[in-house]
């Protein structure tokens, strides 16, 4: 289990933002933790897969892609705010993070 | 292996049309509205009508493949008029048609006659059984085997994308079904394709006789340039592994990921998506190496 420190949520934060105005092709400014991924700035599934194996590779982290899926049956990401958090809960419990529901 | 190899890939039809796929490529309207309006009138009037937003048929397979193949069709003659010409191409499912364009092995007219034929062999394969496709994303191939599996459904793995990303082609209900239980297994996408026909699974294994007799019957040239087979990765260069790859493209599974993979081993370090959508674009992101992919759009603005 990572520790999340300040400068961790900082660094989620500006890799979602820059990732998502990079490849919606909207204005890092008009991006909030309300904006909802799909019906504002047009992103999708894979851009959600691709930020996974970003973080995967950054942190060092043993999750399994159908972990982060059940758990998003539970818990669906549908705001940049939710998809940080969700971020920030696989790097701190990777594997584990269904035993969150238990 | 030699640098900068530049592929072409045909998509399969469009599921959607963006707004202005084509904006960067100047006077490529002109150029698609000259084979839209042959095609128009050699296969179907109504193709005349196709216009973004409004008219794009897309509740329409056969129309849809058809305006598929001729944007395909004119974005090769666009490029060749540019100078662009690939070392390799590739046809990724209904793609295959303008793969043949490109490599100039048939006419643009004999595309669409193809077309034509293939779904009429289609349809008299499947009948009144509804059948259907979906795309998982999130599961491996053996998780999505063992839920086809477990559950009896009658389904087969019709595309691989990525390690982790697939097309299944079966019976409409089962398809549903398999959508519903791989979200519970963890999948992180789900979605029934707007098409009716199972495609490239052994569900259209009856096409073969008829369409393999049709195509037989045409005249295919030598290509200009090597096309590579989504079926088994090979080099298509004869007359007869040419027509062969159209027939079993119908009814065999393919492979996008292992087909990029190897042209990556070819030296291709650049792919260009030559259709309106940019489906094979976002994927190239799940395959490993470091070749780039381009929208036709994307691609054309480094012409410049």
């Amino acid at each position: 289990m990572a520790l999340i420190t300040e400068n961790t949520r900082k660094e989620v934060k500006d890799i979602v933002y820059n990732f998502f105005a990079d490849e919606c092709e909207v204005d890092i400014k008009d991006i909030h933790p309300d904006t909802n991924i799909i019906n504002d700035i047009d992103g999708d599934s894979l851009m959600f897969l691709e930020l996974i194996e970003i973080f995967k590779k950054k942190y060092n982290l043993d999750i399994e892609l159908k972990t982060i899926g059940k758990y998003s049956v539970k818990h669906p990401v549908q705001t940049i705010g939710q998809l940080i958090d969700m971020q920030l809960l696989i790097i701190e419990h990777e594997n584990k993070l269904l035993e969150l529901d238990h | 292996m030699s640098q900068k190899k530049l592929a072409f890939v045909f998509p399969p039809f469009a599921s959607d049309y963006p707004d202005d796929p084509f904006a960067n490529l100047t006077g490529f309207d002109d150029c698609f509205r000259k084979f839209l309006s042959r095609a128009a009138e050699f296969a179907d009037p109504d193709l005349i009508q196709f216009a973004i937003p409004s008219k794009t048929f897309l509740e329409d397979e056969l129309k849809t493949q058809y305006i598929s193949y001729i944007q395909a069709c004119s974005l090769v003659s666009w490029f060749h008029d540019k100078g662009v010409v690939p070392a390799y191409c590739s046809g990724y499912s209904m793609g295959i048609y303008a793969a043949l364009f490109q490599a100039e092995v048939i006419s643009f007219l004999d595309g669409l006659v193809l077309i034509r034929q293939a779904y009429k062999e289609i349809k008299k394969a499947t009948g009144k059984q509804e059948y259907g496709m979906c795309a998982i994303i999130g599961l491996n191939q053996d998780d999505v085997e063992q839920l086809i599996q477990k559950e009896k459904l009658n389904l087969k793995l019709a595309i691989q994308n990525s390690v982790c990303s697939f097309s299944i082609s079966g019976a409409a209900g089962d398809v549903t079904k398999l959508t519903e239980s791989a979200q519970k297994e963890g999948a992180l996408s789900t979605r029934v394709l707007n098409v009716s026909v199972p495609y490239h699974s052994f569900f259209l294994k009856d096409t073969a006789g008829g369409f393999s007799e049709f195509v037989n019957q045409m005249q295919f040239r030598s290509p200009k340039m090597p096309i590579v087979s989504l079926v088994d990765q090979e080099i298509l260069l004869e007359e007869h592994a040419l027509k062969n790859e159209v027939v079993r493209n119908l009814f065999t599974s393919l492979n996008w990921y292992e087909t990029q993979l190897y042209l990556q081993e070819l030296g291709v370090n650049r792919f260009v998506e030559c259709g309106s959508g940019k489906g094979i674009v976002k994927n190239a992101r799940f395959i490993e190496g470091d070749a780039v992919s381009y929208t036709a759009n994307s691609f054309t603005e480094l012409l410049d």
